[in-house]
């Protein structure tokens, strides 16, 4: 009887083999990670009744600018209860530009048993510059209150309150006295102090084989947040779900999650779900028609878990909570450790409220021209050989790219910074190669080092006490790719300077001035640790423990890397870091992609929503990886992931070691040539990118965007994540489906949007149906805009810099048009000292004008472009004209017909002016005849 | 310090003034000295028209001269800007004088690096590129005129291929011919037998009744003679019967044991085939094309189980990469848990890396176990996909070890190319070599003299007589069995693809070998590809067929990749003097690409098409020569 037995065994074993081999089965180790309920200090919070709360304020006062108070209990506890809560401290201040930060903490002078953590050199120093010194605090009875209210100050428009009885923080507006944000309106708000721990009380919570020791015991806090006029919220990344985010709790919800944050390095991640990835953002945007946009950032590196209220979750919980109106959201914030360091945002608009969150995190960093072009990637590029025979594929096919990749395999052993010399014996020559065609390399560099005593890095570390430490105080030993590993503690600033080192062209050996790097693992990745990490009583500098500043880990360690490469290159040369976790901040240091996607039409759907997100929260240098990182792409997938990707601000095709080879060449000609098309793309469009990158560098403002950050008042745009907008000018609706005839797209705004490849117009406003095939996804440029394009392709970016220019006008009902370009060049930080071209371009009254927009003064560097416009094309004009004048030479130049896309050549025909023969910096009009 | 700043001044200002003056224009088109720049010398009569309008080569439009090579693209094909990058569709012509002319994409005129030897892409004075045409036209020539003399040589040696595959292929049809008659004949001859020797069998048949009868009679008559002593006989003999009884239910267990053990193999290797997506339908055609025989037929079967138990072996560690890990991952140490977590990407096996301390760079290792069971298999296929192992005389008993010696065989031989059949045909030289023509006369002779010999209506039957018919016919069905395998085998042999020319005949039964590192590869056309580790053999691929007129071998099916395809291997062929394997490469995981120099492939076109080549070089060598 047993043979049978066995055989059958062996029969399911082996179809789940096969199953798992076509890729059909989900591996998302759902039972590895912590939900809410697995959470105690989640459990906990999301157990608590509406009201709660029983703290008020006492002793207002205005001191150092601030706002303060005291939060005591209501009805004081008994003096012998060992567990008294003491009075926490508040300070309220306001900023410039309608900023509000609400810090809370226990009382120093109380003498807590620690410190705790509040997270550094997230908060960029210039914004403390931007503090508004509060004078004057108002009292007065609001809505009927038996207790005062302190009022100050905010902006012109908004104030803040701060009720004492019940305790609350809210913004209202100063006219009409509408709130906008408030905090704690429902009485969830919780503090949990550090405290002795009592005899008997077992602190250590227990995860499947893992303890961790607790030593401080509880100290979780968390507290409810409401965003009035608010339709949607948008924000805290990093999930794959929805850009508009759904309600995670209340009636209509069943059985979900709140959305985690917690920086991890989550297998086959699946494309619908709140659980936490690779990065952590906690702020949130409310949008609304009526009002306008709001948002809200808790400045909090311990794990956080976020609930979204469906309306009338409150109704259902009690009565004493605010009642339910329709166009408040109301979520509730949990957080393991920290403080309260929360920032409350006025918009009024949806860009607004990104600059003053930008303001206070950081704008994004400006990167390279070459960053902004096509990275070509995989696990792995085995040795030198295979590196030049990809690199001198893309040339016979005349397909662009800029960056080879190197992942894990060119090492010596997952020893970072050193080479595998029997694959690439000589790296130099390699990358010398390589950048005498204008392409970088990137090589990839993660936390783990291997704990092996002849490595000089391990020993360095080891000897200077570098790396992080378990909670018995020896060097923190995990498991990663090198298998025994120690992490470097790079929340401390001198193990970062020392990190930042390790990239000296003379420290890196084999390493040379045109090679990147890419932070891949910063979660940290820790194979055998709880849920694939460090544990949380691991501990850092400063007896930090890992709990407080876990998600903010990858941050530093980004943060030091970029570091790195800025040194290396005397402080002249932007750095390019790619990293997988993400925090608030993150944008200041370079890109970040979506982890280990998979190769199916689900991920290339949630990549859109995905990049959105990470976009309105700063972070707009962010892609996914193009064809999938795991499994094997059908070609239509790959292709259509192409026609997509190439608008991603950061656009890199990468693959998992295990799948087919996936180079654009690989898939039979005409795919060859689809994928070389939707490259090309990307690089005809690099001006108007890099542009973007620079209005990004600026203001905060991503460079792809939902479309209600362009639309704000449209509602048919609020949860709209199928279509995204590239800048003002282009919207683009990817593919999302196998052998796709029809396309539905909305088109928003009153004004017409002319196909980007034919130039055919199409009305705003309206959802169209059109014809979809194989050459291209959806995309428009929207009526009123000017974008600045290139035209030739060379083998990669940097041969593009002396190219003239196409000026593609399209007219609005008006006859009127404008757009910007910025140039500068495309690799130093001498734009920061004024040295680049920066344009407006204005069409009216059949007028082509150039505008300076650089502010010019005395001793700034300056930058100049040989480069000339040689194509003029405009869309929406009545046919008719035959030439134009340059006025500035009084030249009569022709305007004929011609291809809107060269390589797209016949078809389609429309007003061109050939050759003007103006310069790109200079100031010139050109007038229609 | 001074003076660096004056200059930088002036410079500066220089600048200003450049910027502020809207009349400096560059255009690229005036540094453009040649208007026919980048045009081939057969296309220049195209652009040098009488008229002043110039057609589009698609047809679309039409452009002025003034509008050729003016930076600025008319016609979408590019026709109008040979010399610049303004069309993405252009091509550029460069002269190279000295070397070999070169069509660039327009995108490479001016991009600021050099693609033509003679420097002309370059053009616009951004960089200096030196004229390099003599010294690589030089390099390119030698290399040139070494291949023309490697293709000169092996255009003989593959006519000598092509020569001696007509003779190979014509002895083959000729022996199969002849051996099909022979069959015919000696079928009849065996039939013949069969029918005496049954005629014999009858008649010894009767006369053994007969005797019994006599017998009966006899010892009845004895027995009434002698009761009293008879009664112990008597007894024995249902002890007698009850043993033969015990060997028959000791033998019917074992039956229907064997039964259930294939009913089982059955549904193993039915999931086999689920598992392996139905790849192997070839192989199996090829065993049941095979004269089936009770050892074959439990070969096959048990094929699948080996497989299905080295599957079995690796599966607690692949189990969990796949799937759900959650009741395993309890029990594991810390190291372990890593090992495990880690494999989910790589797909490496964790219990072959707990034993091993460094072994996380090698990707290899944990193919190991399905690397022996490919050599295991390897030696099955050896015996289905071929011929060779039928010719032995006993071969339906001894299946297993002809299996051995196949197996002994392929390891021992080391040379780097070698010829299985050989031996074998050697073997059948008591039957098929010309130097011994008439064996089947003399059999028939034999016969005819044997069959004469026997008196059937002779009683009782001549014992030496039916003997010598009996040695007769098993002789003779041997012989028969023998030649239907050597026909069946030639069959299979002749309906390969052995190319236009039959050059590629010589490779059949042949293998050849090339060393990679530690691996050693072995591509046996027509049959299989392995890569040998040590006594590890892994399968890279079974023959499939030749794809790229015959300039590439495909091996697909092979042995399979945890979390991969199934190994395939391309073997692309290449002119050269020697059959050699070399570059085997593995450039997609599990995918592998091999080079094969070989005659076969020195074609005679291509060697005039390079002669052609180095005559257009070595007409514009001096002229470029005088040039410098």
């Amino acid at each position: 009887m047993k043979p049978p037995m066995k055989n059958l065994n062996l029969f399911l074993f082996l179809l789940l083999v096969l199953g798992l081999h076509l890729g059909s089965v989900l591996s998302w180790k759902k039972e590895e990670f912590r939900n809410c309920n697995q959470t105690p200090f989640c459990k906990r919070a999301r157990a608590r009744k509406p009201g709660f709360c029983s703290l008020i304020a006492l002793d207002v006062s205005i001191s150092d600018g601030d706002l303060t108070a005291k939060l005591v209990p209501k009805t004081p506890d008994n003096e012998q209860d060992p567990d008294q809560i003491k009075p926490l401290i508040l300070a309220l201040s306001a900023y410039q530009d309608g900023i509000l930060r609400l810090r809370i903490d226990e009382d120093p002078s109380l003498g807590p048993p620690k410190k705790r953590f509040e997270v550094p050199d997230v908060i960029v120093p210039e914004f403390a510059s931007k503090k508004l010194w509060l004078q004057r605090v108002s009292t007065a009875k609001i809505d009927g209150d038996a207790a005062p209210s302190s009022i100050v100050y905010l902006s012109d428009g908004y104030e803040a309150v701060v009720r004492h009885d019940p305790f609350e923080v809210y913004v209202r507006e100063k006219s009409n006295g509408n709130r906008v944000i408030s905090l704690n309106s429902h009485g969830l708000f919780d503090f949990e102090q550090l405290r002795a721990k009592r005899e008997g009380e077992d602190w250590e919570e227990r995860f499947r084989t893992h303890t961790d020791t607790r030593p401080y015991g509880p100290q979780s806090i968390s507290f409810d947040v409401s965003f009035y006029s608010a339709d949607f919220v948008y924000g805290i990344p990093e999930h794959a779900s929805s850009h508009a985010l759904k309600p995670t709790r209340g009636p209509g919800v069943e059985d979900s999650e709140p959305y985690r944050l917690f920086n991890l390095d989550v297998f086959e991640y699946i494309h619908d779900s709140p659980f936490g990835i690779y990065g952590s953002i906690p702020f949130m945007i409310s949008h609304g028609k009526s009002r306008g946009t709001s948002g809200f950032f808790w400045l909090n590196a311990a794990e956080m878990q976020i609930d979204v209220m469906a309306t009338g979750w409150a109704d259902a919980e009690s009565e004493i909570a605010l009642p339910s109106e329709k166009s408040r959201i109301d979520t509730l914030w949990m957080s393991e450790a920290g403080i309260v360091d929360a920032f409350f945002f006025m918009g009024p608009g949806p860009k607004d409220v990104v600059r003053q969150y930008t303001s206070v995190t950081g704008t994004p960093a400006m990167p390279q021209l070459f960053a902004t072009a096509y990275h070509q990637c995989r696990w792995n590029y085995r040795d030198e050989e295979d590196v030049e025979h990809v690199d001198s594929k893309f040339d016979e096919l005349n397909i662009p790219y800029d960056v080879l990749w190197l992942d894990i395999e060119h090492t010596d052993g997952k020893r970072y910074f050193t080479w595998d010399r029997t694959l690439f014996p000589h790296p130099e020559e390699m990358q010398g190669k390589l950048a005498a065609k204008g392409r970088h390399m990137v090589t990839i560099v993660d936390p783990h080092i291997k704990r092996d005593d002849s490595y000089h890095v391990h020993k360095e570390a080891t000897q200077k006490g570098y790396y992080v430490k378990d909670a018995g105080g020896s060097d923190y030993d995990g498991w990663c790719w090198p298998g025994s590993s120690s992490y470097p503690d790079i929340l401390s600033p001198e193990i970062r300077s020392w990190w930042a080192d390790m990239f000296s062209i003379e420290n890196y050996v084999g390493s040379t001035p045109s090679l990147y790097i890419w932070n891949d693992m910063n979660e940290p990745s820790v194979f055998n640790g709880p849920e694939v990490t460090m544990p949380r009583d691991a501990l850092h500098y400063g007896g930090v423990e890992h709990r407080e500043l876990h998600n903010a880990y990858g941050y530093y360690f980004h943060m030091a890397t970029a570091d790195g490469l800025v040194k290396r290159g005397d402080g002249k040369d932007r750095p390019f870091v790619l990293s997988r976790a993400i925090f608030a901040g993150t944008q200041r240091h370079g890109a970040v992609w979506t982890g280990d996607n998979s190769a199916e039409w689900d991920h290339l759907r949630v990549s859109v929503p995905m990049i959105l997100t990470l976009g309105i929260t700063g972070i707009s240098f962010s892609g996914a990886d193009v064809g999938g990182f795991f499994g094997n792409p059908e070609p239509e997938l790959l292709v259509r992931w192409y026609q997509l990707g190439a608008y991603y601000p950061f656009f890199r095709a990468h693959a998992h070691h295990d799948t087919k080879r996936r180079e654009p060449w690989l898939f039979g000609e005409r795919n060859t040539e689809l994928i070389r098309d939707a490259i090309h793309v990307r690089y005809m469009l690099l001006p108007y990118f890099y542009t973007l990158f620079r209005e990004a560098n600026t203001s905060g403002v991503p460079v792809v965007r939902p479309l209600w950050m362009e639309f704000p008042s449209e509602e048919a745009t609020f949860s709209n994540d199928e279509a995204f907008m590239v800048g003002n000018s282009i919207i683009v609706q990817g593919i999302y489906t196998e052998r796709a005839k029809h396309a539905s797209v909305y088109l928003p705004g009153k004004e017409s949007w002319y196909d980007l490849r034919t130039g055919t117009a199409y009305k705003g406003g309206r959802t169209h149906k059109l014809g979809v095939s194989e050459d291209s996804i959806p995309a428009f440029q929207r009526a009123g805009t000017i974008i600045s394009r290139k035209d030739r392709f060379r083998r990669s970016s940097t041969q593009m810099v002396n190219d003239p220019y196409t000026l593609v006008i399209a007219l609005n009902s008006s006859q009127a048009a404008e757009g910007e370009l910025y140039v500068d060049d495309g690799k130093s930080f001498e734009f920061e000292h004024g040295a680049y071209i920066h344009r407006r371009f204005v069409f009216a009254d059949g007028k082509l004008t150039s505008v300076n927009l650089a502010t010019t003064s005395p001793g700034k560097s300056r930058f100049s472009s040989e480069s000339v416009v040689e194509r003029i094309v405009l869309l929406g004009h009545a046919p008719g004209p035959k030439s134009a004048l340059n006025e500035a030479t009084n030249q009569k130049v022709d305007i004929e017909l011609g291809p809107l896309w060269l390589q797209w050549g016949r078809g389609s025909s429309v007003l061109t002016i050939r050759k003007p023969g103006v310069r790109i910096g200079d100031d010139w009009t050109i007038k229609i005849l | 310090m001074k003076l660096n700043m004056a200059l930088g001044f002036i410079s500066l200002m220089l600048c200003v003034f450049f910027l502020g003056s809207p009349v400096a224009v560059r255009s690229v088109s005036a540094s453009l000295k040649d208007p026919f720049i980048g045009i081939a010398p057969e296309d220049e009569k195209y652009y040098k028209t009488s008229s002043d309008l110039i057609k589009c080569k698609d047809g679309s439009k039409k452009f002025s001269k003034a509008q050729l090579n003016d930076d600025f693209c008319d016609c979408p094909d590019g026709t109008d800007e040979p010399g610049t990058s303004a069309c993405p569709a252009g091509k550029f012509y460069c002269r190279n004088a000295g070397h070999a002319p070169l069509f660039l994409y327009s995108s490479r005129v001016n991009d600021g690096i050099c693609d033509c030897c003679d420097g002309s892409d370059e053009y616009d004075g951004k960089v200096k590129c030196p004229n390099t045409c003599w010294e690589a036209g030089k390099v390119a020539r030698d290399k040139l005129k070494k291949k023309i003399a490697t293709y000169q040589e092996g255009v003989t040696l593959r006519k000598q291929e092509v020569e001696r595959a007509k003779l190979g292929l014509a002895k083959d049809e000729a022996e199969l011919s002849k051996l099909k008659d022979e069959e015919k004949i000696l079928k009849g001859l065996v039939q013949q037998l069969k029918e005496r020797k049954e005629e014999i069998e009858k008649a010894e048949e009767k006369e053994r009744l007969q005797k019994e009868k006599e017998e009966k009679e006899r010892k009845e008559a004895e027995e009434k003679a002698n009761k009293e002593e008879n009664k112990a006989e008597q007894e024995a003999n249902p002890d007698n019967t009850a043993a033969v009884e015990n060997t028959d239910s000791e033998e019917k267990p074992t039956d229907s044991m064997h039964d259930d053990e294939i009913g089982l193999l059955e549904d193993s290797s039915s999931y086999q085939d689920v598992a392996k997506d139905n790849d192997e339908p070839a192989a199996e055609v090829e065993n049941s094309d095979t004269p089936g025989s009770e050892g074959s037929l439990v070969n096959e079967v048990e094929q699948p189980a080996a497989e299905a138990k080295e599957e079995s072996a690796v599966s607690p560690d692949s189990g969990s990469k796949g799937n759900d890990v959650s009741e395993n991952t309890e029990g594991l140490s810390k190291e372990e848990l890593g090992r495990l977590v880690a494999s989910r990407w790589t797909g490496e096996n964790t219990a072959k890396q707990t034993e091993e301390v460094d072994a996380t760079k090698d990707n290899d290792h944990e193919e190991m176990p399905g690397g022996t069971h490919g050599e295991e298999s390897d030696g099955y296929a050896s015996e289905t996909d071929n011929d060779n192992g039928r010719y032995d005389d006993d071969n339906d008993d001894v299946e297993d070890e002809v299996d051995e010696d196949f197996r002994e065989e392929d390891h021992d031989e080391s040379s780097s190319s070698y010829n299985f059949d050989s031996e074998i045909e050697s073997d059948l030289s008591d039957i098929t070599t010309p130097s011994n023509p008439s064996w089947l006369e003399k059999i028939q002779k034999t016969v005819q003299n044997v069959l004469r010999a026997v008196n059937l209506f002779q009683t009782p039957v001549n014992q030496s007589e039916a003997a010598h018919v009996r040695k007769e016919y098993d002789e003779s069905s041997a012989k028969l069995s023998k030649i239907e395998s050597r026909i069946s085998s030639l069959s299979q042999k002749l309906k390969h693809d052995f190319g236009p020319e039959k050059e590629f005949y010589s490779f059949y039964g042949r293998c050849f070998e090339g060393k990679e590192n530690k691996y050693v590869y072995k591509v046996c056309p027509y049959k299989q590809a392995s890569q040998e580790e040590g006594h590890t053999t892994t399968r890279l691929g079974r023959w499939n067929k030749f794809e790229d007129a015959y300039r590439v071998m495909i091996f697909s099916n092979g042995d399979k990749c945890w979390n991969g395809p199934d190994r395939s291997l391309k073997v692309k062929l290449r002119c050269g003097l020697q059959n050699e394997v070399a570059d085997v490469d593995e450039p997609s995981r599990c995918e592998y690409v091999a080079l094969l120099s070989t005659p076969a492939l020195c074609l005679e076109e291509k060697l005039k098409e390079l002669q052609h080549k180095l005559e257009l070089m070595n007409k514009e060598q001096p002229q470029n020569h005088d040039e410098l």
